[in-house]
């Protein structure tokens, strides 16, 4: 109570004399090492891109914007310790980040609590905006959207019978499990099983024989990628065969998902916040841009990662200084088109469509909405014993 | 039929636990020592299996050989150069000596080769197996045929060589052996030599059916342990014995409730063996 008395007390008098003097500089948190790197390295293409663009354009306030990263090694205990390095050592003003849900639920409490802005480019799990803080944004769409987006989907293409939902045991699994569950129930799909587990077991099939046994007519993972191989594999080793299989995207949106997980990959759906086949405009140059300079399209990571540093420079600008609340005040007034879409933030979240595709031929196709679709959904998935 | 598949499978990844385990109860039996870097070395045999098949196009199923071998000599050398001096200290001092050492192999392979995940795809890996309903990943099955020869040769060993009759008089009573002529210091730095080369082995096997990092080590440290405890401390059948069964309630806890209970159900086997029967499976009452 004392502590958002005070904080309601700086927000009227401005921020405290200590805190007055703040570096140019953006604070970028996200997991460069570790588990969860892949997705790091999407990011870091994306912040790369994006700073060398400002800079070219001019900067920000008549100098070249820098970053200072901060690599959490994809653990949410390292996660908080960037901000304080951040913004307690370093004195940046505004701070985005990190990848992982878990991670980007610990950094919420450690930058409300130093009155910085928090921009989170990638966690889906909703949690990451309950504490209705005015200091964090999100721009990617939330668990909720993309459970409801596939259940959707699902509509189109004739509901389900029954679902099973597996996701890993972590803040982002049980988000977007426990969004799909809500959604299969306002669809009227019968969830048949409900599986959580631990990341990096040697072997799931167990799980999945379970899973198996109650003949699910869909299935909807949440993973990351290493599980997301390791589950499409062993899925194919227990025999197992849905209808259609449908994902919370990540794992099973990432171009490393297609090569390793190979033409076990094929015919899975993901929810996408992006594709370079967006209508959006500039989507087709940017993935051409990354493909020409590391050697692989991006995923919607990447341009998560690009579009946040773009928000932020925008907002820098109209800010017209590099302190806290003058930027924070700013990102939530943002209007501006972006290859990620429009980008307007109401009660924090951007507001944002979700992509549904499928690995076609080893490529990610988009199946939906209607409108944004590049092809017709295959379905239903033939058997394992069918495949080549 | 689908419990008689979970079963199998835990079976599968039990002989690999067996495998693991039966090192840390080797050095345990002989040395009275837990070795909290079990799961580094284990670590440790991953990297080399791994180099070993990217730079050399060494297939871990024949290279696990070399590895072990590779570890063995590791182990003598920590052996004489550390663990000899915490022989007869206290457990406190013993415990900071392994998990210091677990820290700087941990530590080196972040530094050397950073934390990202490496893995191999061995065509092998791919192939799945069937016997009438039931069905299995050969990969696995191959770790697990080549994990039980590797317990049955050690076991065989320990049982019928000189050196293994030396090895179970050390673990017997240490203030005895000599007595007999058997070199306490020499048999001792063998066997922490061999339960090393042990976790690198499994290490290698262990690699195609799943990806290596530098914190990997970890769970199968805490899982071997378990296995120890179960089995008998000390007694290197009951760690193979322990192996298997912890694979297999892996197995069934997945299937009958949930995957991410098994960690739970582990750790209450430790605590059901440690007060219902603190000697273990296989284990010998203490006098």
């Amino acid at each position: 109570m004392l502590t958002r008395m005070l904080a309601v007390a700086c927000l009227i008098i401005g921020p405290p004399a200590l805190a007055q003097s703040y570096t140019p500089k953006v604070g970028v948190v996200s997991s460069f090492t570790g588990s969860e790197q892949a997705f790091g390295t999407q990011h870091e293409r994306g912040y790369t891109l994006a700073l060398e663009e400002i800079n070219a354009a001019g900067g920000v306030l008549g100098k070249p914007l820098e970053i200072i990263k901060y690599d959490d090694q994809s653990k949410a205990d390292v996660a908080v310790q960037g901000v304080s390095k951040l913004v307690d050592q370093d004195k940046v003003p505004v701070v985005i980040g990190a990848y992982a849900s878990q991670s980007t639920l610990a950094l919420v409490p450690a930058v409300i609590k130093r009155q910085v802005p928090l921009l989170i480019p990638t966690a889906t799990a909703d949690n990451v905006l309950a504490s209705k803080s005015p200091w964090v944004f999100r721009v990617c769409a939330g668990a909720d959207d993309i459970a409801h987006a596939t259940a959707e989907f699902l509509k189109t293409t004739g509901l389900p019978k029954s679902i099973a939902i597996v996701y890993e045991n972590t803040n982002f699994g049980q988000a977007n499990g426990g969004s799909m569950r809500t959604w299969a129930r306002t669809y009227g799909i019968p969830v048949v099983a409900d599986e959580a587990y631990n990341a990096g077991s040697p072997s799931y099939t167990a799980m999945l024989q379970k899973v198996k046994e109650k003949a699910p007519e869909a299935i909807y993972f949440a993973s990351y990628l290493l599980d997301a191989v390791q589950l499409m594999k062993q899925t194919r080793q227990v025999n197992l065969n849905a209808r259609v299989y449908t994902s919370a995207g990540t794992g099973f949106a990432l171009p490393s998902f297609l090569t390793g997980a190979g033409k076990d990959a094929e015919y899975t759906i993901s929810g996408q916040q992006w594709m370079r086949e967006s209508k959006w405009p500039g989507s087709e140059k940017f993935a051409a841009t990354v493909k020409a300079r590391w050697g692989e399209y991006p995923s919607y990571h990447a341009v998560q990662a690009y579009v946040s540093l773009k928000i932020i420079a925008d907002a820098v600008k109209r800010a017209g200084k590099w302190e806290p609340v003058a930027i924070r005040d700013a990102i939530a007034k943002t209007e501006m088109q972006t290859i990620f879409g429009p980008i307007k933030f109401v009660n924090q979240q951007n507001q944002h469509p979700v992509l549904i595709t499928q690995v076609q031929q080893g490529a990610f196709q988009v199946v939906g909405p209607a409108d944004q679709a590049t092809a017709q959904v295959i379905l239903p998935t033939p058997n394992w014993s069918t495949r080549p | 039929m689908a419990a008689l598949q979970a079963i199998l499978n835990g079976l599968l990844v039990g002989g690999i636990y067996a495998l693991i385990a039966m090192g840390m109860a080797l050095v345990f039996g002989v040395m009275r020592l837990v070795n909290f870097a079990h799961g580094a070395f284990l670590m440790v045999g991953m990297y080399l299996a791994y180099f070993g098949y990217t730079l050399f196009k060494l297939n871990p199923y024949w290279g696990f050989g070399l590895v072990g071998a590779a570890l063995f000599l590791l182990g003598m050398g920590v052996y004489w150069l550390l663990v000899r001096r915490v022989m007869g200290q206290s457990d406190f001092l013993q415990i900071l000596l392994t998990e210091g050492i677990a820290l700087c192999l941990i530590g080196g392979a972040q530094l050397l080769f950073t934390g990202d995940y490496r893995s191999i795809s061995l065509p092998l890996a791919d192939k799945t197996a069937n016997l009438g309903p039931l069905n299995f990943n050969v990969a696995y099955v191959v770790s697990f045929v080549i994990a039980l020869l590797a317990v049955t040769s050690m076991y065989l060993f320990m049982k019928y060589t000189e050196m293994g009759r030396a090895i179970r008089g050390v673990a017997q009573n240490r203030l005895v052996a000599p007595l007999m002529g058997i070199r306490v210091q020499w048999i001792s730095g063998v066997s922490f030599a061999f339960g090393v080369a042990c976790a690198g082995a499994a290490g290698a096997l262990l690699l195609p059916i799943f990806y290596v990092n530098p914190t990997i080590g970890g769970p199968y440290n805490l899982k071997s342990f378990v296995i120890v405890v179960l089995g008998g401390m000390g007694s290197v059948e009951g760690a193979a014995l322990g192996g298997l069964i912890l694979g297999v309630t892996e197995g069934l806890t997945a299937y009958y409730w949930s995957d991410s209970y098994t960690q739970v159900v582990d750790f209450v086997l430790f605590l059901a063996v440690l007060l219902l029967r603190p000697q273990g499976l296989l284990g010998k009452k203490a006098p």
